[in-house]
Formats: C-alpha cells, structure tokens, sequence
C-alpha cells in the first residue's frame, strides 16, 4: 500500500499516532543490512502495550546487535482493524510498516490470560496460520515470553517456542541458533528439538499430555530427550543484566507515560496470592550507582519529567533511603519528579513522603488487600490495622486528603465478616481523619477503595483453591455495598464475568486451545475492555467443545493432582506451596526472606536474597 | 529571562499528534534538548511553552509557531534550531528562532494549501463553489451545537491549480482568537453539494499571517 493512501486510512480512525511509527527514539534499520527481523507483538493496544518495561528493555537489547532489527507491534484498536481488513491490510510492524508475516520471529508478550484471544486475533491479521502444526514453513516462528508462560498450555497449540522466566539471554540464544540454521540450512523440527537444550526454552510440541477420566492431567512426557522439567531463567547480577538507555518516547499518551527504573526483580514478602512474588524469585537488587546511573540517562534522553521506581515491593529496596538522596541530587534539579509505586504500608515514612513530593505531588495508594487481621494473615500479608491507620495519618499530615486503598475478594477462607471488615477499615480512615485537629482545613477526605476479584494463580500457595463463583462475587460485592455508609468513601470494583475467565485461563490446560480458536472465530478479542468482552460467546465455545469452564476454575485440587504446570520449574517447589497453604488455613503468617529462609527452592541460582548476609 | 518564537514544520507521521499531544510532546523534546527554559511556578512546575495556532489533526504545517521562556538573556537564541533538530523525530524540524514582533492576537488569517487526488471533475466543480454566495457550512460553537455560517464572504482568497495531476486549491481564512475557519468545514460543505467527488484530500497550512496579510512572526 502507498504511504499516502496509508495517511489517508488513518485520518479515518481514532487516535491515528497509535500506528504511525516514526516516534522519538524509535528504531529504523535497513532490512538488507540484518539477518533477523524480529516482530516484537503486544497483545493489547498502543498506549497499554507501550507502558510495558519488559518490551522495552528487550526491544533496546535486540535493537543494539546489529544483526537484529526488532520493531514493535500491537493489537490494532477494533476500528483500525476493520479499515485494514477492508483495504486487505495485513499487520504490520510500526517501524517499517513491513507486514510481520515476512519476519523471522513475531514474539508475543503474555501479561494477562485476557490477552489469549488477541494473540489468535493478531497472528489471523498478520495472515499466518493459527495453529503451529500449520505452519510447515522455517519463518515466522511464533515464540512468547512473560509472566502467563508459567502456565501458557492453553497456548500451547499456537505457539512455537516459548520464553520461561527472564529473556534478556534465552532470546538471543535462540536467535543465534537460528541464524545458524538459515545460514546452514534445516529443518524447522531439527531446530526446536536443538532450541529445547537452550535453558528456559520450552517448546509445548516436544511434550505430550493425557488425562484421567476426570479431566485431570495424567501424565505429561517429553519426546527426543527434551528436557523434564523445564527450568525458568533468570538474570543472577542485575547490575550486569542489559538496561535501556532510551526509550521510545510517543506521540500520543499512553497508560504509563514517564520514564521507568527499575530497582529489583521477585519480592521478599511472599504474600499467598501474588503469582510475581513467587515466579520472579529470588529477589535481586540493582546497586545504588546502576539505578542512578541507568535513571539519569533515561531522563536525559527521553525527556520525560517523571521516573517511577519500578519493583515488586519498591520501600522493600534495603537502600532506599540512600537511592533516594543520591536521585535527588539531580532529580530536583532537572525538574524531575520520582514516583513510587507498590509502597508498603508498615515502611512509609514521613521522610518518605516528603522525598517524593519534593517536585510535584502524586497521588497515593496502598494495599490492604484484605479487610480483617485474620484474613490478611491468612494471605500473608503482614501487616497490622494500626500501620494502615498509623500511614493514612501520616499521609494526611503530609497535606494528602484522598488516598485508595485496594484489597481483594473471593480470598480462600473469606466469610462476610472479611467483607464488612472493608468497609470498616475504610471508615475508620475517614474517622481518623476527623479527628485530627490538625487536618488540612476546609477540605473534605477521600477514601477510594478498589476491590478486585482473587484469582488463584499457579506457583502459589493457593493454586489448590477453587476460585469463588460469579454469584458468590456478586453477592459479596452487593454486600460491601451497603456496609458503607459514608459519602465519603467511594467504592469501585472489578467485573465478575472476565475475572472468571481470567480464572479458568490462568490454571487452564492444552484442550482449552479448541475453546481458545472457536472463540476467536465468533469474533472474541480484548477481552480485557469489559466493552468488548462476550462472555455468551466463551461459554458457547466451552459448550461446544464439551469443556465446563468451573472445572477449570471453581474446583478444589487435591495436592496429588498433577496440575498442567508441573512440568515447568519456576523453581519454588511444590512441598514448598503446600506447607504454605496448610500455614494459610491455620492464619498463621509466614516471615520474608530476609528474615528467614522457608527453603522455597528459589536458592537454587546461587545467588539473590538467599545469599544475602544476615 | 526573555521570549523566544520558535518556527517549525510539521509533517509526515507527525500530522498524527494532535494539539495536546504535541504540548507533550515539546515539553519533552526542550528537555531532553537540555535548553535553559523558564517553568511555570505553580504547585506542578513545567517548561512555559504556548503555540501560536493550534494545527488540527491531520493536517501539515510549514510555518508552526510556539513561544517559550529562556532564563539566559545572552543566550544566542540562533542556535536554538539547530539543537532542537538534534533531539527530534524528523517529522518535526525547526528552521527559525526570533523574539517576537507581534502578540500572538495579531493573527488574523492562515493559508492552506489543499491538493485533491482527482483533477478535472474536482476542478471545475470546486471552481464554481468557491464564488457561490452564499456557502453554507456547519460549525460547532464553542457551547458545541452545530450552528450554520455563510463561508462566501470569509474567503480572503483563493486559487486552482493543477500539479502533477491533481488539483491543488491554495486558499486563505480568518485565523486566530477572533474569528477561526477550519478548512475541513469548507470541504465538507462542497462534499456535501457534490457527493459524486471521491472523498479525499490533503491540507498543508502554509503560513500564519497577521491583519495586513503579513506572515506572523
């Protein structure tokens, strides 16, 4: 298509600067000069997919070999999508426009489960056959990476290759390989059977699963030696791991638009239901020096006028005050605000606070998570009713007279008195703030409280429990709701039906890949937007392939089950999650690794938290 | 501290960022330029930074104009150009840097030039158009009903020609705080009276002019 009929298509859809390229920083390379094209593939729009760190980081590491051209692509918005498949657009890259069809690689990102119909939807639009036993041709390959490859088996039928744990070598790995096997020739089968030594390559086609009866998994077994299990990768000298200096600065605005540092991966803290604190494990710190270093050159070639520290558990960082005064050397000078997100409540200080306001102020939020004491120590949450009180007033003292709060429902052992306790706690926020005689005058308190859906994810101490039924959300969110009794208190929460699919998804198996293309032939993709999500649609499709989708999500699993992870390592050990999930039955809490060892496994890389001194 | 106008082109895949984009986006491009630039001194400091016209999405600009602060008032001004086109994606590029002459108020006419895929037929329909009296479009006020203006008599000038096949319209409207004619409604008014035109065309504003037909600097 020529440029100019192109320009002319865009100017007919919204927000035309979500794929017209050529943003600040971006990356142009002359095609003849490489031997690897790489489609870097967000399975979400623009402004959401370029808020994404690990898409950066690896787009600025591929770009920088010279062998290597990496460009960016992203689920093109619904009115977009039909103006190409009314002109016969194929999906192209941003870079060079060039359809991705043509590439050596489209790599996907896998953030979210609701993500999956999109990939599907992607890949249809780039006009490569869905499924990976259809594409007999060498190129594209079709790989993915990210946090949802800790259980992609219902991806398992599409994808060729797919990325367990941190990327930054097993990619390039894999790359070089198959530039050797395009020089040299082969076959494409010979390449994945050679890919699969690589450490954290898992390539689904090597292994076969069958099931019991029930529907649960048999048995899974690998073919031509490839590996059992399959060992996640990581990143062991964070100070040595490959960082972006520059990032792709768009034209339009994006989710997070500001430069972001990142300080250290995994999280000490092990709270129950968070799949990141225990598939990122073991926590890995960057230097004072790197972070300063890496952030400064961020901001002076970006532009941007805000840096987020960006962790798991950001006030968990063991120099922080030393991070700070070192970023605020520069920062206040430049004109650059620091932003913390994924502070804890029983570390935030009024120096703290004050640290961060020194240019401008940004708004504050805190995880609760649960409602009551027992609960929060159900999930292991480790913190007191009186720190969040004792936060929020500091927080008020600091002249802030709104802040959020999130918490969870749906949590294993949660009754109606959990629920109330939200309310409760989130009153006694507002109590608090009137009884100070010296709040901020003439000005009214805020307290937002955003509840959204527990879902039980893999590798964590309760991927055993049964996710809570749509009604039962619906219920206890109607409940909640009038628990409250202030005007003062706003109350938002999250959609039943996507956490439920969400639900079967995350713990799903390979036969969801028939439920996963028939929906996707009735027409299902971002089901994230609650504005396109067709839950009639899902549950025809399951219907239709005889799956019950409660199977997968609502369902009790017994700890001798084989679940359709177990044959992927994240290395924290499965005796590791049940002794976790008995302690979480009792409410008994469980001290972070700082503090002591519970001998997850993770120690196993030889290096991070595990070795820290004590 | 003293002002600076600085001049610039906007075109290719910058045409897709809208006014509000493109105030993001040149707070970013000053700062990452390293220039002195004054802030704004309220609870959320940013680099003091106006535009002269606001360019609507989609179109080109040869002759776009913003105004920003420099804190140094023996800073040569003159290089200015040079290092914003160091920092910037080459959709944008400054070709001026002066103090400037005139308030911003002054501007009272802008010029564009509209080039049509199809010649013939759209040249000699637009022709006849153009001296139509009375030329009634649509605008939205700024209450944001759509309320209906006679254009005849707000055409300062125009002309057709043809270039490489197409028909090339170079016409110019009431521009600035006073009294704002966006184009667009003046094609969509000849769309409308002749929907048999294949529907497509690309504007370029071309200069800013003040009340005495001068270009505004």
């Amino acid at each position: 298509m020529d440029k100019k009929r192109f320009e002319q298509l865009l100017l007919t859809v919204q927000k035309p600067g979500r794929y017209s390229g050529g943003e600040i920083n971006s990356v142009i390379k002359d095609k003849n000069e490489v031997d690897i094209r790489f489609a870097f593939c967000f399975p979400d729009n623009y402004e959401v997919g370029m808020s994404h760190l690990g898409m950066k980081i690896l787009y600025s590491q591929f770009n920088d070999r010279e062998d290597i051209w990496c460009e960016r692509v992203f689920a093109p918005w619904p009115d977009f999508e039909s103006v190409m498949r009314q002109n016969g657009i194929p999906l192209f890259a941003l870079e060079s426009k060039d359809p991705i069809k043509d590439f050596d690689f489209i790599g996907f990102t896998l953030q979210y489960e609701l993500s999956y119909s999109n990939v599907l939807n992607m890949l249809e639009l780039a006009g490569v056959p869905l499924l990976a036993k259809d594409r007999t041709d060498f190129a594209p390959l079709i790989v993915a990476g990210g946090p949802c490859t800790c259980n992609a088996e219902p991806l398992a039928d599409f994808v060729d290759i797919f990325f367990l744990g941190e990327g930054e070598q097993s990619d390039l790995e894999v790359m070089d390989l198959y530039k050797k096997y395009k020089h040299n020739g082969g076959t494409k089968a010979d390449f994945l059977k050679e890919a699969s030594k690589i450490d954290g390559v898992y390539v689904p086609s090597l292994y076969d699963v069958s099931y019991n009866e029930d529907g649960t998994v048999k048995s899974v077994s690998s073919k031509y030696n490839a590996p059992m299990p399959i060992r996640k990768r990581i990143e062991t000298d964070l100070d040595k791991t490959y960082y972006p200096e520059k990032f792709v600065v768009p034209y339009i605005e994006i989710v997070h638009d500001r430069a972001v540092q990142e300080i250290f991966r995994g999280c000490i803290r092990g709270c129950r239901f968070c799949q990141a604190g225990f598939i990122y494990r073991p926590v890995r710190e960057k230097s004072v020096e790197t972070i300063c270093r890496q952030a400064k050159a961020l901001c002076d070639n970006t532009g941007y006028d805000e840096i987020s520290l960006s962790s798991l558990s950001t006030s968990d960082y063991r120099d922080l005050e030393k991070l700070l005064n070192s970023l605020l050397e520069w920062t206040e000078k430049d004109k650059v605000s620091l932003s913390l997100p994924s502070l804890r409540i029983d570390n935030f200080s009024e120096e703290l606070l004050e640290k961060i306001n020194h240019v401008r102020k940004s708004g504050l939020t805190f995880a609760a998570e649960a409602g009551t004491q027992r609960l929060r120590d159900v999930i292991n949450k480790n913190i007191t009713e009186e720190e969040i009180i004792r936060t929020c007033k500091t927080a008020f003292e600091g002249g802030y007279t709104a802040v959020k709060l999130y918490f969870m429902m749906g949590l294993p052992t949660e009754t109606y008195d959990d629920i109330k306790g939200i309310a409760d706690l989130a009153q006694k926020i507002v109590d608090t703030f009137y009884e100070m005689p010296n709040r901020p005058k003439g000005k009214s308190v805020s307290v937002n409280i955003s509840v959204s859906n527990f879902v039980p994810k893999p590798f964590t101490p309760f991927e055993f429990h049964p996710q809570i039924t749509r009604e039962e959300i619906i219920d206890k969110q109607q409940y909640l709701k009038q628990c409250i009794h202030s005007k003062k208190i706003s109350f938002s929460y999250h959609e039943n039906r996507t956490s439920f699919l969400e639900g079967v998804f995350a713990r799903g198996d390979r036969r969801l890949g028939a439920v996963l293309l028939k929906a996707h032939e009735k027409g299902c993709k971002f089901d994230s937007w609650d504005e396109f999500f067709e839950l009639e649609k899902w549950m025809d499709s399951f219907a239709e392939c005889g799956l019950d989708p409660k199977f997968y999500a609502n369902r009790e699993r017994s700890y001798e089950e084989i679940n359709p992870w177990d044959h992927l390592d994240f290395c924290v050990s499965k005796d590791f999650l049940i002794r976790e999930n008995e302690r979480a039955k009792m409410a008994k809490t469980t001290p972070n690794c700082r503090k002591q060892c519970q001998n997850c496994g993770a120690n196993i890389f030889g290096k991070g938290v595990c070795f820290e001194k004590r | 501290m003293k002002s600076v106008r600085l001049f610039f082109t906007k075109k290719g895949d910058a045409r897709f960022v809208s006014h509000l984009d493109m105030n993001r986006m040149m707070t970013r491009l000053v700062r990452k330029a390293g220039l002195d630039i004054w802030y704004t001194e309220g609870f959320n400091p940013h680099p003091y930074m106006t535009f002269a016209l606001p360019l609507p999405l989609g179109f080109e600009g040869l002759y776009e104009i913003m105004d920003i602060r420099i804190n140094d008032d023996s800073f040569d001004i003159s290089k200015i150009p040079d290092i914003m086109n160091g920092v910037c994606p080459k959709s944008i590029h400054f070709f001026d840097a002066k103090e400037p002459d005139k308030k911003v108020g002054a501007i009272a006419f802008a010029e564009y030039e509209i080039i049509f895929d199809d010649v013939g037929e759209v040249r000699n329909k637009l022709s006849s158009f153009l001296v139509e009296k009375p030329i009634i479009a649509k605008k939205r006020t700024k209450k944001g009903d759509m309320k209906e203006i006679d254009l005849s008599d707000k055409i300062k000038d125009f002309c057709i020609t043809s270039e490489n096949g197409n028909t090339k319209l170079k016409i110019i409207l009431p521009a600035g705080s006073n009294d704002n004619i966006n184009p667009s409604i003046l094609l969509e008014a000849f769309y409308n009276k002749n929907s048999d035109v294949y529907y497509c065309y690309d504007v370029t504003r071309t200069a800013i002019l003040d009340g005495n037909m001068k270009k505004f600097k």
